[in-house]
């Protein structure tokens, strides 16, 4: 799995953020499916060449997030239902997605409908990917 | 009236693994160090930078106590590193830069000599260590190359499971294979004893990746004592397709312009207080991109101008 992990450590975004949001990814795509074990922290830090103290505040977060499930004394795994959130914590999320995603479109000088074409297409090709992984 | 107060647990504030108090040191009349202050946390990575000649090895030679500091005071796990300096070694790992154990010995004789010295000594783990870097245990020091010699002293210097780790460039001059396996074992150590680590190094690529804080030594003073994360957020090359002009800089005041290079292509800026909100609008009007910086590039921004 740690493969399809990459890390730019001349990023702007933090590597613990790069865990983060490379494991989501992975999880909505159906890469690793619900209920598979994810790697320990100690091996991960190891695969990655990075502190397991970086590895470890992504799996915290992800486990806050209910996207990881920690079994005590068998480890951390994909949880088994995507994380329900309360009706108004998805709202503030979806919000501040879509926030982060406009601000970079407009940034970029990208007409509305530019902007809207490229988040559907890369929603039919994670679709796409979820179903080769089913 | 019978009422019972919850006194609140006192727990002793244990001190942290190293602490520097404005340490001053000269070699006659050179000072070295001026006024060193500096703190590694608990279960932390410090790295600590700096050209060849800024004082790093003398910061650590204080801190050990093969010096004493003309001012100021260094302190590990809470003792004096030059009165109280046996008691806090006993429970501390070092990795000299320079390789240094008696050419004639091999890691075993090395080995048992050291477990001699060390009631917590754990000889299984010594030569599962010397094992996974390919040490060969029965090879004399002097005859091992210089990467199986800081490989060996790492091992030792793990030996008696210490909670902090000193180590000076143990990487300098270590090709790609032995480098990465010196990372792999202290990555394995910090995830499973959660060992405390300074580490002074020139190896930025390997401490990008492991280092929570850093600090900067110029010329005997420490200028940048902060978390990594932090002043990689705030530095950014900053390019324009248009080549921009001084009055640019007046637009960039916010974001403390560090200078101006001119290169074949244009002009590039580096910001030192790099703020997203601050500059997306100047972005936008300007044609601008910023470019995040490697530690590397912060550090030849920081400390190079010094070099003449």
């Amino acid at each position: 799995m740690a493969a399809s992990l990459h890390i730019d450590s001349s990023s702007p975004q933090p590597i613990w953020s790069q865990i983060e949001e490379g494991l989501r990814r992975l999880v909505t795509s159906g890469s690793m499916a619900a209920g598979q074990a994810v790697p320990s922290v100690r091996d991960l830090a190891r695969d990655l060449q990075i502190n397991p103290a970086t590895v470890s505040k992504a799996y915290q977060r992800l486990t806050d997030a209910g996207v990881l499930v920690v079994r005590r004394g068998e480890g951390t795994f994909v949880a088994a239902e995507p994380p329900a959130l309360p009706q108004g914590e998805r709202q503030r999320v979806l919000g501040s997605g879509a926030d982060r995603y406009a601000g970079l479109a407009l940034s970029l000088g990208a007409s509305r409908r530019e902007a809207v074409e490229h988040l559907q297409e890369r929603w039919a090709d994670l679709l796409d990917e979820r179903k080769e992984n089913r | 009236m019978n009422t019972t107060t919850l006194a609140p647990a006192i727990l002793p504030a244990s001190p942290a693994p190293i602490e520097i108090r404005e340490l001053s040191f000269s070699y006659g009349v050179k000072e070295v160090l001026h006024r060193v202050s500096l703190v590694v946390e608990a279960g932390s990575v410090y790295a600590l930078l700096g050209r060849n000649g800024a004082g790093k090895s003398s910061l650590i030679r204080c801190l050990l106590g093969h010096q004493p500091a003309a001012s100021g005071r260094a302190r590990l796990l809470g003792m004096d590193s030059w009165s109280e300096r046996a008691r806090a070694l006993a429970r501390i790992g070092v990795v000299p830069e320079e390789p240094d154990a008696p050419p004639h010995l091999d890691c075993a004789a090395l080995e048992a000599f050291c477990a001699d010295l060390y009631p917590s000594w754990d000889s299984t783990a010594v030569r599962r260590r010397l094992a996974r870097f390919g040490v060969p245990l029965t090879t004399a020091f002097g005859e091992l190359s210089k990467g199986q010699k800081s490989q060996a002293l790492l091992a030792l210097a793990l030996g008696h499971s210490p909670e902090l780790l000193i180590l000076d460039d143990p990487t300098l001059g270590l090709d790609a294979v032995a480098r990465r396996a010196v990372f792999d074992e202290l990555i394995g150590e910090l995830g499973e004893r959660g060992t405390t680590v300074l580490f002074a190094s020139h190896d930025m690529e390997g401490i990008e990746r492991i280092a929570d804080r850093v600090g900067i030594l110029a010329a005997g003073r420490l200028f940048v004592d902060e978390p990594l994360e932090e002043l990689r957020q705030r530095f950014r090359r900053i390019n324009g397709s248009a080549t921009l002009e001084p009055s640019d800089l007046e637009v960039l005041a916010p974001l403390l312009p560090q200078g101006v290079r001119t290169l074949a292509w244009g002009r590039e800026i580096v910001v030192t207080q790099f703020d997203d909100r601050e500059f997306a609008p100047l972005a936008a009007r300007l044609d601008l991109a910023a470019r995040a910086m490697s530690l590397e590039e912060i550090f030849v921004v920081l400390v190079g101008e010094d070099a003449a």
